[in-house]
């Protein structure tokens, strides 16, 4: 039987390394890393990268109606699919590609162009946002007659890293009220992280118009369709981060007048890079991601957001869990259906579908930040986990244990909390635990809405490095990290649910013992 | 005093409670006997309201429990309780299981509760397992534990519900030897069993209970040796007589030890005469008939003398005229010797023309 058992895991293990190597087969096929492109012809049926959220794909497909396109999250996801050859090319905008090619010599990028577009702040359609565009249309029209734009986008897309520098408009006197600006914080040099500050023209920008119109100021990195939809739900009261003005687009919120026009461009694989010293080359990545422009602090604010996050939904959603398994707990229709109908819903759908629809649709319109959305979402998911675990462990409870306990005369409550309880505990303790580290791990889909935690960190870290081990790497090394530490706290605190491990004169302190 | 008036008790598809109406008066030992299904458990769980009975009255000591508004966990604490399934709480020891009820509920000192306990564990022979989980205990342990819980209580009543159903037929003594000690003790006691000699030995009332009540009810002379009412005398019958119609050659001999010792365990049959009595079934029926009888029907019949402790046994077979000391399987013949107390072959000239006579 057993000899049997393991030669099916054998024939799964054989079909499903051939299944792999095939796959694999396929993209080699696609993609053929030695081939150097020089015009945009050559990409007609090739395979290209597309950043979610950006109109690139219609761009390029209007063009190459045949290209195949590959979806990705961000520029450094883009440039590690473009060097391992998962992808021929990807569209970007010029600026952007210009600003990687000094950092990243193995990108160049093609010099006829595929399109011009133009950028453009964003605005809510609320009257407020009307008024808010005008008056921004108002001083970008100023900027540019007096040569200011001119002066900000040779300073951005310069070399002299001195003059990026942003004015302190944390400390705007904010007489009109503070602005909330939505932007990526990943898109050099219009926004971008450096030390540990979003900076770039975006930014830069936004700061100039505010002091100018007595606003204050608050800058919130986010992803790309989340700056939009920010916008759109009231979120922020604008965004500015490299957004092409799109008629699709303007149907959801409103477009200033152009601040920067320019092109997009198809970024290829450059000449092959001159490999150095091995281990030089791993101190200088080591270097670049963490201590370069003290970056190891934003893996640090990542980890306590994560923690943050993990802890607090952990707390809430025990709390509410247990709540709500007490209301159901007697078998009330009422409280059942409800209860059962919540977690159907909670447990339905993908944990990142639900956050967008918490932060987007149900706090749409309130100002409440997307970590406390996270948490809220977190704390439902894990309290439908930990309903679900007390009415299994609680059901594994033969019913004579009640019933003995009524006969000795305890009430209902009392049966439930000092003889159920404590022996269901031991069924779904285990589970419990393995919740947790399944929750700190399923946190990392935050970013999703627009919070800093630590997979959004390594993101932007890898958007200012052009490297992906080290910074996936480490992201790695801190989840197994928190898991193991959180894993063994919460250990300590269940350790008297083992009857058999807990002291055995418990409940016989102070009492004599005759013999 | 518990008065119990028109109870009633229905399921949704089975009414295993028509109308109960009887007194119980302090000191009584009350057994409850009768065939299967017929709301015995029910009954008794009714009497603490595990069972909320649908209609109808209880009352006891005058207060009405049935009511609504009326604290039952007040009146639980003076009405202990023993399951068939022991019930003890997994988490604790043994000792703890002894006095956290009268610590938490009766806000008894722990110091107080402990030498109570222990005390009680000494009355049940336990006291060394004070400190194990009760998994580490036999179920005859355990059910000795459960009764020490129940009298940590101190209460006035005490209601078992087929206590020693549950246990390996090795472990049914030390158990039923705690409870006859109890009887003693002058707590009303009602327990449900299916153990014919003990209800008789340890009660002073017997309920025989059947279509929906409390059939026949009175003194374990009258209900065991002389019922009144038809469905009395037949079970009371059925369960003094055995008898096994043997009449294939397939026959299930393994079967027939089960039947043999179930009928030896309701009517306190020693375990030795019940070996006996499946040694005389297999070597005689068996092992000397079976190969010599063309078309076999054999009717063995066992009746249990509970004034002399005897068991009589007759074996009528049909065919030819045969004596099993003629028998050519001299090893089961004298096996079978060795088993019986006294032998008697007879031709009767009936149906079945032979007769075999044992005493064990």
């Amino acid at each position: 039987m057993k000899k049997r058992v393991l030669s099916y895991f054998a024939l799964i293990a054989v079909v499903t390394g051939l299944f792999l190597t095939a796959c694999g087969k396929t993209d080699d096929a696609a993609v053929n890393t030695d081939k150097e492109y020089t015009s945009l012809d050559e990409l007609a049926d090739k395979t290209i990268g597309i950043q979610t959220g950006t109109v690139f794909d219609v761009i390029t497909a209007e063009r190459f109606p045949n290209a195949k396109f590959k979806y990705f999250n961000s520029l450094p996801d883009l440039l590690g699919a473009l060097e391992t050859g998962k992808i021929d090319a990807f569209p970007a905008d010029e600026p952007q590609i210009r600003v990687t090619m000094l950092e990243d010599p193995a990108v160049k990028m093609l010099d006829e162009r595929l399109d011009r577009f133009d950028f453009g702040c964003i605005f809510p359609k609320t009257g407020k946002g009307e008024e808010l565009r005008d008056r921004f249309n108002e001083f970008l029209s100023k900027v540019k007659e007096d040569g200011t734009l001119d002066e900000i986008r040779d300073i951005w897309f310069g070399a002299d890293e001195s003059r990026k520098v942003l004015d302190d408009y944390k400390n705007y006197p904010a007489t009109n009220g503070t602005l909330t600006l939505a932007t990526e914080g990943a898109y050099p040099p219009f926004n971008y992280y450096k030390d540990n500050a979003i900076i770039g023209l975006d930014v830069d920008l936004a700061c100039r118009f505010c002091k100018e119109y007595g606003y204050g100021l608050k800058v919130k990195a986010m992803n790309m369709d989340a700056t939009i939809s920010s916008v759109a739900t009231g979120k922020a009261d604008f965004a500015a981060s490299g957004i092409t003005i799109t008629p699709e687009r303007a149907q959801s919120v409103n477009f200033s007048e152009p601040y920067f026009s320019g092109g997009t461009v198809m970024a290829v694989r450059g000449g092959s890079v001159s490999a150095g010293d091995p281990l030089t080359s791993l101190w200088e990545s080591f270097e670049k991601t963490f201590i370069k422009e003290g970056r190891y602090r934003l893996f640090l604010r990542g980890i306590v957001v994560t923690l943050l996050i993990t802890v607090l939904s952990v707390i809430f959603g025990t709390a509410l869990g247990f709540v709500t398994f007490l209301w159901c707990r007697k078998g009330c229709r009422f409280a059942n259906m409800i209860t059962n109908f919540m977690i159907w819903l909670i447990q339905g759908m993908p944990t990142v579908v639900l956050l967008m629809i918490l932060y987007y649709i149900v706090f749409g319109s309130s100002p409440i930040p997307g970590g406390a959305v996270s948490v809220i979402g977190f704390t439902l998911t894990f309290a439908a986990s930990v309903f679900d675990m007390l009415r299994s462990g609680v059901d594994a409870v033969d019913r004579g244990q009640t019933e003995a306990a009524y006969a000795l005369g305890f009430t209902d409550r009392q049966a439930f909390f000092e003889i159920v309880l404590p022996q269901a505990a031991r069924y779904f303790m285990g589970s419990y635990r393995g919740e947790i580290v399944s929750l700190i791990k399923a946190t990392a889909i935050v970013g999703y809405i627009a919070v800093e935690d630590l997979t959004k960190m390594g993101d932007i870290v890898r958007s200012r490095t052009y490297e992906a081990f080290f910074p996936i790497i480490a992201v790695a090394v801190c989840y197994f990290v928190m898991a193991a530490i959180l894993t063994a706290f919460v250990g300590c605190l269940t350790q008297g649910v083992d009857p058999k491990k807990r002291r055995k004169n418990g409940f016989l302190k102070g009492v004599r013992m005759h013999d | 005093m518990i008065e119990v008036k028109n109870l009633r008790k229905e399921y949704e598809n089975i009414t295993p409670l028509k109308d109960v109406t009887t007194t119980i008066h302090d000191g009584d030992v009350i057994a409850i006997i009768g065939p299967s299904g017929t709301g015995k458990s029910t009954f008794l769980r009714c009497l603490n309201m595990l069972e909320q009975p649908t209609g109808g009255q209880i009352f006891i000591n005058g207060e009405e429990i049935t009511a609504k508004g009326c604290d039952i966990s007040r009146i639980r604490r003076k009405m202990g309780m023993v399951f068939q399934s022991f019930n003890l709480f997994g988490h604790m020891t043994i000792i703890e299981n002894v006095m956290y009820a009268p610590v938490k509920r009766l806000g008894m000192s722990r110091q107080e509760a402990y030498d109570k306990g222990m005390q009680l564990l000494k009355t049940v022979g336990l006291a060394q397992k004070a400190m194990n989980y009760p998994d580490e205990l036999s179920g005859g342990q355990k059910q000795r534990v459960a009764i020490a819980r129940a009298l940590a209580m101190d209460p006035d009543t005490l209601l078992f519900d087929e206590p020693t159903s549950a246990l390996d037929p090795t472990m049914v003594g030390e158990v039923q030897s705690v409870i006859r000690d109890l009887s003693k003790s002058g707590k009303t006691m009602i327990i449900v069993t299916h153990e014919m000699e003990f209800a008789r030995q340890i009660s002073n009332r017997v309920f025989f209970m059947d279509e929906g009540g409390i059939y026949e009810d009175g003194t374990p002379e009258e209900i065991f040796e002389n019922p009144k009412k038809e469905n009395t005398i037949r079970f009371i019958r059925k369960l003094k007589v055995l008898t096994l119609s043997i009449d294939d050659r397939n026959y299930d001999f393994p079967d027939a030890n089960n039947v043999i010792e179930n009928y030896c365990y309701k009517n306190g049959i020693s375990k030795t005469a019940c070996l006996r009595l499946q040694a005389v079934v297999e070597e005689l029926c068996q092992h000397i008939l079976m190969p010599v009888l063309e078309d076999p029907h054999i009717l063995v019949t066992a009746e249990y003398a509970s004034s002399t402790g005897e068991t009589d046994v007759s074996v009528q077979y049909n065919g030819k005229p045969f004596d099993p000391a003629k028998t050519e399987d001299e090893l089961a013949y004298s096996f079978l010797k060795a088993n019986v107390g006294s032998l008697h072959y007879e031709e009767t000239g009936e149906a079945l023309n032979n007769l075999v006579k044992i005493t064990l």
